[in-house]
């Protein structure tokens, strides 16, 4: 059905609709003809049964059943009467009559009650006979249903002729009505199919009624109308269009010309850079160097500078007076003083120049060496607050750290009580260190200043110190991939931090690679 | 006088009854056929269209006649009372006309209570008064009945007969006619014999 002509879908419509409805028609009619027929049957054969009963009233009374008999005998003229029968007061049979023409039925029906039923194909009737309101017997007919059906079937027939007939005219005529419906419409169809093969919008359908069709036909023209509009609307948008991109990309790649010069640029600019990082680092190694080479062959001078300076103040102890002296012992003090700060710078150099071997450090062990080695005065209580870590690391190195901090915290105590705690706390892959006092604090301003070399806090005079010490704390801490930083609260005390990776290794032998390298 | 006759009549009549009675089957035989005709006695008055003088009002009762020896015995026991076309019936036994004559003139009470009957049954031992009795009752619209085979002949309008055990009856149309009665066609078409017997009417005229 989906894929058949408008024109066939039409027709096959109609002769649908019509065969549908006639067979409804005939269906309805067959059934109330059936119906029809049936209660006239039984209305028939119950007059007749009437009648027999008033016929065979006198017999049944005076019990002569061959006058019954001759009365049952006439219905021999109907031949659709299969089976006739009278009962007596008893309920016995009187007389009884039987079609010769058929042996079905010969059983007789038992009497029940006044009435009429259909079944096995036959109508029984049942008929009391009635004599001065007394019930003296009864009268049974059967009939055969036969003629019923007969008369159904030519009634189905018939109706099955129409239904034929009907059929044929609603094709004819439906085939040649359908087309004022199907061909505006296969008009249509042609013109649109035209319209999209050769995209002419310029075509217009023409519409000849008022109705629906005539409805889409003009929808249809005005939506062609519509289409032509948008597409030279479009065609002009589409130029435009062009003209724009030709214009972007015009545009785009002169800003990609620009790029690629600029990319050039820094290009050389790094390269700049790096040559510039490898003369820094150059520069550095000669000045480390540099500083290691002086301050190692300045020692040698300064060393003779101090044996003089004693000599003199022995030889000619008695030949100075009290001003000469104290000149002289201060040239000695400043002589050392020198001598300290190049120690200082050596010290520095070195951290970076020597590639000490990586064991095993029990640090547990370690710092309680370096507190005995530095032996703190007794006012100043030294503790470790909780288990300290192996590390693997430089021992001296590691050494030099604690001792560092150690003695910068008992060196700067202004407390009459001291207390120092070494601690270590773990976070992520680190281990965080931490040497605490209540010594005099650091103001925030100076907490960069005192890890650069020869910085210190106090007047030279009032602490004897070069200012190396922290440097060179610093200088360990990263050369290991630390970090080291300091916390204080002026007056109440300070807390300087390092940080250690768990793993140095890979760090540490980074780092002694590129000072073998530097070397 | 009236001993003896009653010793006769004792032997007379009750002899054979008490040879059937002995006998027992033909008893019952005997008593099934008086059932049957008491049956049919009523069943007459069904089929039987009186003239309307006769016919009386609803409430009187329709009358049967026994005249004569009555040979029914408790034969009317199942139909006693019953209802005929609505009214009540009344059996009335009638003592045989020789009696009637013997007592002088017969009474005129006797007489109309013959000619009130809507039906009498004349027992067969009046079988040889029968055309005194007919002639009593002739034009009193009485359908007389019997059991004799000169009933017919003698003006008698319905007779019965015993055919092969069976219980028929011969009508006598012009006895009926005469009678002013209607006998219903359904009833005629049962009888065995319908015979219009004119010179019955003339001998009794």
């Amino acid at each position: 059905m989906r894929n058949l002509t408008i024109k066939n879908k039409l027709i096959a419509i109609t002769m649908l609709t019509c065969f549908a409805s006639l067979l409804l028609a005939g269906t309805g009619y067959i059934l109330w003809e059936w119906t029809n027929l049936r209660r006239i049957m039984a209305r028939n054969l119950l007059t007749q049964a009437e009648m027999i009963a008033e016929n065979c009233k006198a017999a049944l009374a005076f019990e002569d059943p061959k006058d019954s008999l001759a009365v049952l005998q006439a219905l021999h003229v109907e031949p659709s009467i299969v089976l006739g029968c009278v009962y007596n007061n008893k309920n016995e049979i009187f007389v009884s009559y039987s079609n010769q023409d058929t042996d079905r039925a010969v059983t007789l029906p038992v009497f029940t009650e006044e009435g009429y039923e259909f079944s096995n194909g036959y109508l029984t009737v049942y008929k009391h006979v009635v004599l001065e309101g007394e019930v003296i017997g009864a009268v049974c007919l059967r009939s055969d249903l036969e003629p019923l059906y007969v008369k159904l079937c030519h009634g189905a027939c018939i109706i099955i002729c129409v239904l034929l007939i009907a059929f044929f005219v609603a094709y004819l005529v439906s085939s040649r009505l359908q087309r004022i419906i199907s061909k505006p419409i296969l008009d249509l169809a042609d013109i649109a199919k035209n319209i999209s093969e050769k995209e002419d919008y310029s075509v217009r359908a023409v519409s000849h009624t008022n109705d629906e069709i005539g409805l889409l036909i003009n929808t249809f023209n005005g939506m062609l109308e519509q289409i032509q509009r948008r597409d030279s609307a479009l065609v002009k948008a589409k130029d435009d269009l062009e003209r724009r991109v030709d214009l972007r990309t015009a545009d785009l790649t002169a800003a990609n010309e620009r790029l690629v010069m600029e990319i050039a640029e820094r290009k050389k600019s790094e390269e700049k850079q790096t040559e510039l990082l490898e003369t820094i680092a150059k520069t550095n190694e000669e000045l480390q160097d540099f500083a290691y080479i002086i301050s190692h062959d300045l020692k040698a001078p300064l060393r003779g500078i101090s044996t003089l300076t004693e000599w003199i103040m022995s030889d000619y102890a008695n030949k100075f007076d009290d001003d000469g002296r104290e000149q002289m012992n201060l040239l000695s003090a400043r002589v050392h003083r020198m001598h300290d700060l190049i120690e200082g710078v050596l010290q520095y150099s070195r951290v970076g120049r020597v590639n000490e071997e990586h064991v095993q450090v029990n640090l547990n062990e370690l710092v309680p060496e370096v507190i005995d080695m530095i032996s703190p005065p007794d006012n100043i209580e030294i503790t470790i607050e909780n288990e300290l870590p192996l590390v693997e690391c430089g021992q001296t190195r590691i050494m030099q750290v604690f001792q560092n901090l150690l003695s910068n915290a008992i060196k700067y105590m202004d407390k009459p009580e001291g207390r120092i705690k070494v601690g270590c706390k773990e976070e992520n892959s680190l281990w965080i260190f931490s040497v605490a006092d209540n010594g005099p604090g650091i103001e925030e301003k100076y907490f960069v200043k005192i890890f650069q070399i020869f910085q210190t806090l106090s007047a030279r005079d009032e602490f004897e110190s070069t200012g190396v010490g922290l440097t060179v704390t610093k200088k360990i801490v990263e050369l290991y991939g630390g970090k080291i930083w300091v916390e204080s609260t002026p007056g109440q005390g300070s807390t300087f931090f390092f940080s250690l990776p768990k793993n140095m290794s890979f760090v540490c032998d980074n780092k002694s690679e590129t000072v073998m390298n530097s070397k | 006088m009236l001993k003896k006759s009653h010793i006769l009549f004792v032997l007379f009549f009750f002899l054979p009854v008490v040879s059937f009675v002995a006998l027992g089957e033909d008893d019952s035989k005997l008593s099934r056929e008086y059932k049957i005709k008491a049956a049919f006695l009523y069943n007459f008055i069904q089929f039987v269209d009186w003239p309307e003088d006769k016919e009386g009002s609803e409430d009187d009762p329709i009358i049967i006649g026994i005249l004569g020896q009555d040979p029914f015995g408790d034969a009317f026991e199942p139909v006693a009372g019953k209802q005929i076309k609505g009214r009540k019936s009344l059996i009335k036994r009638i003592e045989g006309i020789k009696k009637l004559k013997k007592t002088d003139e017969p009474s005129n009470s006797e007489i109309e209570s013959l000619r009130k009957c809507h039906l009498l049954f004349i027992c067969s031992s009046e079988k040889d008064n029968l055309a005194d009795i007919i002639n009593l009752v002739n034009g009193q619209g009485v359908l007389t009945v019997g059991e004799t085979s000169n009933m017919l002949k003698s003006g008698g309008m319905i007779n019965f007969i015993v055919e092969e055990n069976k219980v028929r009856f011969e009508i006598n149309l012009s006895a009926v006619k005469q009678g002013k009665l209607k006998i219903r066609s359904q009833l005629l078409r049962l009888a065995k014999k319908v015979v219009e017997e004119k010179e019955s009417k003339d001998e009794m005229s």
